[in-house]
């Protein structure tokens, strides 16, 4: 369905904020009723699904472009191929770096589709769906949107401080998705009655304390630096003629509308 | 590495069971609890009834942690409860492995393709999932050529990675089109003549790229120039001319990918069955005009050869039954019904090409463009698709159009023919020979040079000496015991069919690790380190355009320099020296500042050859290095090869082009089933 302007984008953003929403669950059960309280983490996680299928579902019109289509489809290969080969080393780290240059290259919303599709590809290929596979599908999205949403540059020096301008993003989407996909798991990892536990009665400067020292303790010391780390190695080695044989497809900036 | 994909024949349950989701969710779920129970055991989650196992003290940490208590004792219930607590998301998570491990919903991708509000998405996901499998091969395709380059990181392996993936995007985006994906509306044929383009100008704009048409795509510049070409119903014209002359522009525009989907320009009068090509695009004609694009194999966007015959009644969102007896019907025109159940990556080179052409007749066009058919193609299958051709045309009465630069194969069957000289289509009068460049296996420009032969010294002192090298692959002898000597200043050739084991015996000779003995100058190859062994020995693979990875010429030709230790500008004077261009300042500044992949196919070969040379090597071995050339472009290979010889180097060729062989070498090797012919080694040949 194609859907027109004035509808799709609204319907883009609230899938975006369902999606958010479903991350930050554990900031916005304090604020409901106890007798509502057990019900929040059940609904984040139905949501984030919900979420990623609607999105899909009003973005599904703008994939009608057969070149649009064909280099989607393609990249996801080669992302799913990527992230499967490195799955015993981490995971995701390799996959950050076709990301952020395809949505570099081909605007945000070919960067969240694209982060959307590797995942969906490889768990289907793995057999590993679970339910946090729509988290890492918005996550995954949202590093390959941010990519395209980066302002344009000019100078003298383009395409060096562009390579440098996608590391330094490339570093914090590296943290950043650490954090986020550890915010919604924190009290499923956790459970009740520890130091570090989530506890919706508390405040929230409590909640944020426990969480950030179980961020530091799960991902952030450790998986969220190598991430950041080859992320940044490969940028600087293979940024600039990755970004040129992707440009090199003329794929319009806008051909994702 | 890569998961394998699914065995043909392709079925379309979605319900089977997988262990391998089983066990992996089994160890996440033991995993989860582990972990849980280490987070307790480290943030005083485990102090809790039972006996007391181990009595840690309990650590509080300052603001803004104050709140946050680590350690503490571990007691025998705390243990049980933290496991406990556990257990239902564990019992989650195996519960996804078990739905994981009987549900395949890959099946739901080629369902979800044919049609409905997430097609879009599905059809990604069928290419997505198509293209999977041909990664691991791309993957050690360029990972070798990476390594006879001697490179190292992550660049070199990909960028030309995502160069070929780009390309295959391209490749089925244009077969999508063409075929109409993502039409708003169908034009109907007009009952006018089928082609009449008239007095049209075909050019490339400012922001043109050659990546868009393919890798033989004129840039800059260039126009083609089609006073008239008009095709009634019922006749088969031939376009013939050298590669990149425009055959393939010519088809493109007839499509109207070069106006739609190119970036290309056009100017005159251009109809198709009275439609005006210009602005109707290739995805709302695709009801009267099927295009069988070059190399159709890249461009197949489906699972099954069913899916793939039938994707444009699919795309017009015809019910499914019509489809079928729509894919039926064409498979039997051409040919291919036994296929039909096939996974799409089992077919043959020719088996390919047919699938394409059923796939264009599925529609029954009025109007048939058909790109390069023959290439790749045995002498079998190139009489088939002669005898199809003949037949749409002659007795179906299709418009058939097919570019070909193997014009003699087809003449006989011909009603009128084309050639493109200098940027202009031009009507052959019926009798006219054909020129000696138009035959398949000769080229003018090589004859016009073999007296420089001669002047080559070949000073016959020993550069390699080959002693019992013997390769076996997935059990077969690819190389059965060969021995074989190359001179200073020779060129050498490697002849025989497909699978003789030419590729495996020039592999095995650079980079040895297979049984015998590979010695130049008289030192083993096998002991030799990255670098030397590079100035000993050096391989051009046939994928030549692997070896790339820079963004421009110049890059290129410096990176070489680099990673051979050689004296910076080495490599860029061989490149320029090989092209004729180093005395010609404009020509040559246009070649540096080029992106690789955007020089002729020609050009592009001789910079892989310079860059292999780097170093300096005094063996050069090239694997069929005439591949997807014209006689043009063959030329300036040759030129490249005795220039190289001249210097006193050996240089080694393997191919199946036997004029090429013939013209270019000295001494010709013929191989078959891995063993090599008379005149391998020196004591065989009498002086």
């Amino acid at each position: 369905m194609k859907w027109s302007r004035r509808v799709q984008t609204p319907l883009v953003w609230g899938g975006h904020l369902l999606a958010a929403a479903a991350f930050a669950w554990p900031l916005f059960a304090p604020a409901l009723p106890t007798e509502a309280q057990g019900a929040v983490p059940f609904v984040a996680l139905a949501l984030a699904p919900l979420a990623a299928v609607a999105l899909v579902f009003v973005l599904d019109g703008s994939v009608r472009s057969a070149k649009v289509l064909a280099l989607l489809g393609t990249l996801t290969a080669v992302g799913a191929a990527v992230r499967i080969v490195g799955t015993g080393v981490g995971g995701i780290e390799a996959v950050f770096v076709l990301l952020i240059l395809a949505g570099r290259a081909y605007g945000a919303r070919f960067g969240f589709l694209l982060g959307v599709f590797v995942i969906l590809l490889s768990s289907t290929l793995q057999g590993g769906f679970g339910p946090w596979t729509p988290f890492q599908m918005f996550a995954c999205g949202w590093v390959g949107a941010g990519a395209g949403l980066l302002p344009r540059l000019g100078g003298r020096r383009a395409k060096l401080a562009e390579v440098a301008m996608l590391a330094t993003y490339g570093v914090l989407a590296s943290y950043a998705f650490g954090l986020i996909m550890n915010f919604w798991y924190w009290p499923f990892a956790v459970g009740t009655g520890a130091g570090i536990s989530y506890e919706p009665g508390a405040t929230l400067g409590e909640n944020l304390g426990s969480f950030l020292l179980y961020s530091l303790v799960t991902s952030t010391a450790s998986w969220d630096t190598l991430r950041a780390i080859t992320t940044v190695i490969g940028l600087a080695v293979a940024g600039p003629a990755v970004l040129a044989a992707l440009r090199r497809a003329k794929l319009p900036r806008n051909a994702l509308r | 590495m890569i998961p394998p994909a699914p065995s043909t024949p392709t079925s379309h349950a979605v319900f089977r069971f997988r262990a391998a989701p089983l066990r992996h969710a089994a160890i996440l779920a033991v995993g989860f609890i582990v972990v849980r129970v280490l987070y307790r055991v480290l943030f005083h989650g485990v102090d809790g009834n039972g006996v007391v196992l181990l009595d840690l003290p309990v650590v509080r940490l300052p603001a803004p942690f104050g709140h946050v208590t680590m350690l503490g004792p571990i007691t025998s219930g705390g243990l049980w409860t933290s496991i406990e607590s556990a257990l239902p998301i564990a019992a989650v998570i195996f519960a996804f492995g078990a739905i994981n491990a009987c549900v395949d919903l890959s099946k739901l991708f080629a369902r979800g393709a044919r049609g409905g509000p997430l097609r879009g998405a599905a059809r990604t996901l069928v290419i997505a999932w198509a293209t999977v499998p041909a990664l691991g091969d791309a993957v050690r395709e360029v990972a070798l050529a990476r390594k006879l380059r001697g490179s190292r990181g992550a660049a070199a392996l990909l960028v030309p990675l995502l160069e070929r993936t780009v390309e295959r995007a391209v490749a089925i985006a244009a077969a999508m089109e063409v075929r109409g994906f993502g039409a708003q509306r169908s034009v109907d044929a007009g009952s006018a003549t089928p082609i009449e383009f008239r007095e049209v100008v075909l050019a490339y704009g400012a922001c043109a790229d050659a990546a868009d048409a393919g890798p033989d795509a004129p840039i800059g510049g260039w126009t083609l120039a089609v006073d008239e070409f008009v095709v009634p119903a019922g006749s088969l014209v031939l376009v013939g001319g050298p590669t990149g002359s425009g055959k393939s522009t010519l088809l493109h525009a007839l499509s109207g990918l070069h106006t739609h989907f190119d970036d290309g320009e056009l100017h005159g009068s251009a109809r198709l069955a009275g439609v005006d090509r210009r602005t109707v695009p290739p995805r709302e004609t695709a009801g009267f005009v099927g295009v069988v694009l070059q190399n159709p194999r890249r461009g197949f966007a489906s699972e099954t050869v069913a899916d793939e015959i039938g994707f444009a009644p699919s795309a017009r969102g015809v019910v499914a039954s019509i489809v079928a007896a729509r894919v039926a019907e064409a498979a039997a025109r051409v040919g291919v019904t036994p296929l039909l159940g096939r996974d799409i990556r089992a077919l043959s080179a020719g088996e390919a090409t047919l699938v394409a052409i059923a796939a264009a007749l599925v529609e029954r066009p009025r109007i048939l463009l058909v790109d390069e058919p023959l290439a790749d193609l045995d002498a079998e299958a190139r009489l088939r698709i002669r005898a199809l051709l003949d037949s749409l045309a002659h007795e179906h009465g299709v418009c058939v159009v097919v570019a070909e630069h193997r014009v003699g194969e087809l003449a006989a069957v011909a009603d009128a023919r084309f050639d493109i000289r200098d940027g202009l289509v031009a009507r052959i009068a019926s009798g006219e020979a054909l020129g000696p460049e138009d035959e398949e296996d000769a080229s003018a420009g090589d004859r016009a040079s073999a007296g420089a032969r001669a002047t080559i010294a070949s000073t016959g002192e020993p550069r390699l000496e080959a002693r019992g090298v013997h390769v076996v692959l997935g059990g077969r002898v690819a190389v059965d015991n060969a021995s074989l000597d190359l001179n200073a200043g020779e060129i050498v050739a490697l002849a025989g069919p497909n699978g003789a084991g030419k590729s495996s015996l020039l592999l095995a000779l650079a980079l040895p690790n297979a049984a015998g003995a590979v010695r130049v100058g008289g030192v083993d190859v096998a002991h030799l380190r990255r670098r030397t062994r590079r100035a000993a020995i050096a391989l051009v693979p046939e994928a030549s355009d692997d070896l790339l990875c820079a963004t421009s010429a110049e890059d290129e030709c410096r990176r070489a320099d680099r990673e051979a230790g050689a004296a910076s500008g080495t490599t860029r004077a061989r490149f320029l020296a090989f092209l004729g261009a180093r005395d010609d300042a404009a020509a040559s500044a246009r070649l540096l500042a080029s992106h690789p992949r955007d020089l002729s196919t020609g050009e592009r070969r001789c910079l892989a050859i310079a860059i292999q040379l780097a170093a300096d090597a005094s063996v050069l071995l090239i694997d069929e290095p005439t591949r997807g050339l014209d006689a043009r472009a063959r030329a300036l290979v040759a030129a490249a090869l005795r220039a190289s010889a001249s210097d006193g180097r050996a240089v080694a060729i393997a191919t199946h082009d036997h004029a090429f062989a013939a013209e270019l070498a000295e001494r010709t090797i013929e191989m078959r089933d891995g063993r090599l012919g008379s005149g391998a080694q020196r004591t065989a040949v009498p002086s």
